[in-house]
């Protein structure tokens, strides 16, 4: 039976590709429009800092899917379209330059902006952020004149970045405030594996540091640090972080806490409104605390999960967050929840390296981290999954066998 | 026995452990065969995302994960069932005849 009821996806990244594919595979044939502030179909967003910046794939080659294949699944697209204002009572979106757009189920898949710095300098020509495929093309555009890159903050996307100008040839430097990068999410121990890796690659990093100030005429020049030192550049590249898109809904009813909040079927308050990928703050059911996530995978899968809540069959989300990130040839993922942990426990080598990291919480793995060692992730997330309590001595020892461990890994309380 | 035409003889069936995925070639193209509950399976070896060798993969209920990014494929389809692979990988028909495992040259079609 037809469902009558327009459905707006709002937002053009993957969560807006996995609930568009999802809306139809669970059978809602109302009339859905997706609309985007890009001029472009959903896009492989992770290739961006990767294939995509080192010219191995083009903006057509890193699309999820040609434009005709939205037509097949009876999907309108309005690509380039800015939405200026939404009324959640009366049920529309306004278009700029001021379109009215009806909708009676709303999917807000706005993603995240990159937080901008504000220092002295930061406006000259030169200095770059990386989120959406146009940035990339400016960053790429940039990149092949620049000889010296500066990249603020280690993160995923400046350590990617980084990795990316060195094998393009640029020389490069990392500045971060934290005196090992990547401390928060993968811990000292790891996070100082993959400065090694950028060291060893001629990366030149200095940890624990902060810009001050930019200096440039025309663009940019050089970049002062805290510290007094001065470091020439000529392409600046920011990556400290971003922040869930949340402006269009402030005052508009819905509760807004570090992202839209939702539950495990990832509907607001408002009836009929709906959010997922990176602006959800969710309800994780079997971990019993919110999440927000700002991960591919996660934008995938809960751009789904929405969508079958929105075609009347609503399953509770509970995944085991997922992300990768490949920097030269060295391959990282990570499987589990973000922490706090109280012990960290490394098997494998850390100088090739080729380590698989678990993370736990009163003796049960919340997360498992693979560097080049791809084939211990899925044991290992299912250890995570099943809540799993291991002796660390075990985990530790390369001759245990994860898969074996699987089966007989005992459930948490 | 002859071979079944537009097929290739890979290997025995008995060769073949459960829950294994065995990488082959055809033509310099890498397959790979996987066993799971006496089935076999077989198809292409190379993710459709970006190059990885799904020999090195896993196995989950009746999918092969790629070992870099994590795209699921549907064993007996190909059919994806995990981003970020969104093209479906290529699957050949297998015959098995007195113990031998043939694979079809051309990919299944639709």
């Amino acid at each position: 039976m037809a469902d009558p009821r327009p459905c707006v996806i709002l937002g053009g990244g993957v969560a807006a590709y996995g609930a568009a594919e999802a809306l139809r595979a669970a059978g809602y044939d109302g009339p859905v429009t997706l609309v985007s502030a890009e001029p472009v179909v959903p896009y492989d967003r992770p290739a961006l800092s990767k294939a995509f910046l080192q010219g191995q794939k083009t903006a057509e080659e890193i699309l999820l899917k040609p434009p005709e294949h939205y037509q097949r699944l009876g999907i309108e697209l309005r690509l380039g379209q800015l939405a200026t204002a939404v009324d959640l009572d009366r049920r529309e979106l306004v278009l700029e330059p001021g379109e009215r757009l009806p909708f009676a189920v709303l999917l807000i898949a706005t993603g995240a902006e990159p937080v901008r710095l504000r220092l002295p300098g930061f406006d000259v020509p030169g200095v770059r952020y990386l989120r959406s495929l146009a940035d990339a093309q400016a960053l790429r555009e940039d990149l092949s004149r620049a000889e010296r890159v500066l990249v603020v903050g280690c993160g995923f996307i400046g350590a990617e970045v980084a990795a990316s100008a060195r094998t393009l040839g640029k020389q490069v430097t990392v500045v971060d405030p934290l005196p090992v990068p990547l401390a928060g999410p993968l811990g000292e121990e790891v996070g100082g594996i993959l400065a090694e890796v950028h060291r060893r690659h001629g990366v030149e990093l200095r940890l624990g540091q902060k810009v001050a100030e930019l200096r440039g005429h025309r663009s940019v020049e050089e970049a002062v640090l805290e510290s007094g030192e001065r470091i020439a550049c000529d392409l600046v590249v920011v990556g400290v972080g971003v922040r869930p898109a949340v402006a269009l809904f402030q005052g508009s009813g819905l509760q807004i806490e570090n992202g839209i909040l939702v539950d495990e079927h990832c509907a607001t308050g408002v009836p009929g409104v709906y959010a997922a990928g990176d602006v959800a703050n969710w309800w994780h059911p079997a971990i019993g605390r919110r999440l927000r996530v700002e991960h591919f995978d996660n934008a995938a899968q809960q751009g789904a999960a929405a969508a079958r809540a929105i075609a009347g069959n609503p399953q509770p989300y509970a995944p085991v967050p997922y992300f990768w990130s490949d920097q030269y040839d060295l391959n990282l993922q990570y499987a589990g929840y973000p922490g706090p942990w109280d012990q960290v426990v490394l098997r494998g080598d850390k100088a090739a390296p080729s380590v698989t990291a678990f993370y736990l919480r009163q003796g049960v793995v919340e997360a498992v981290v693979t560097i080049n060692r791809p084939r211990e992730l899925r044991p290992g997330r299912r250890l995570v999954e099943a809540r799993a309590r291991v002796d660390p001595a075990v985990l530790a020892d390369p001759s245990t066998d994860l898969r074996a461990l699987t089966q007989p890994a005992r459930q948490a309380e | 026995m002859a071979t079944p035409e537009g097929y290739v003889a890979v290997k025995r069936y008995d060769e073949i452990p459960e829950g294994g995925i065995v990488p082959f070639e055809v033509d310099d193209d890498e397959r790979i065969l996987v066993k799971l509950e006496g089935n076999v399976y077989a198809l292409s070896g190379i993710c459709t995302h970006e190059y990885a060798e799904l020999a090195e993969g896993d196995l989950e209920d009746h999918v092969i994960y790629c070992p870099l990014h994590g795209s699921g494929f549907d064993l007996e389809t190909g059919r994806v069932t995990a981003l970020p692979a969104t093209q479906p990988l290529p699957v050949y028909d297998v015959q098995i005849v007195d113990g031998v495992v043939y694979v079809s040259r051309e990919p299944r079609q639709g």
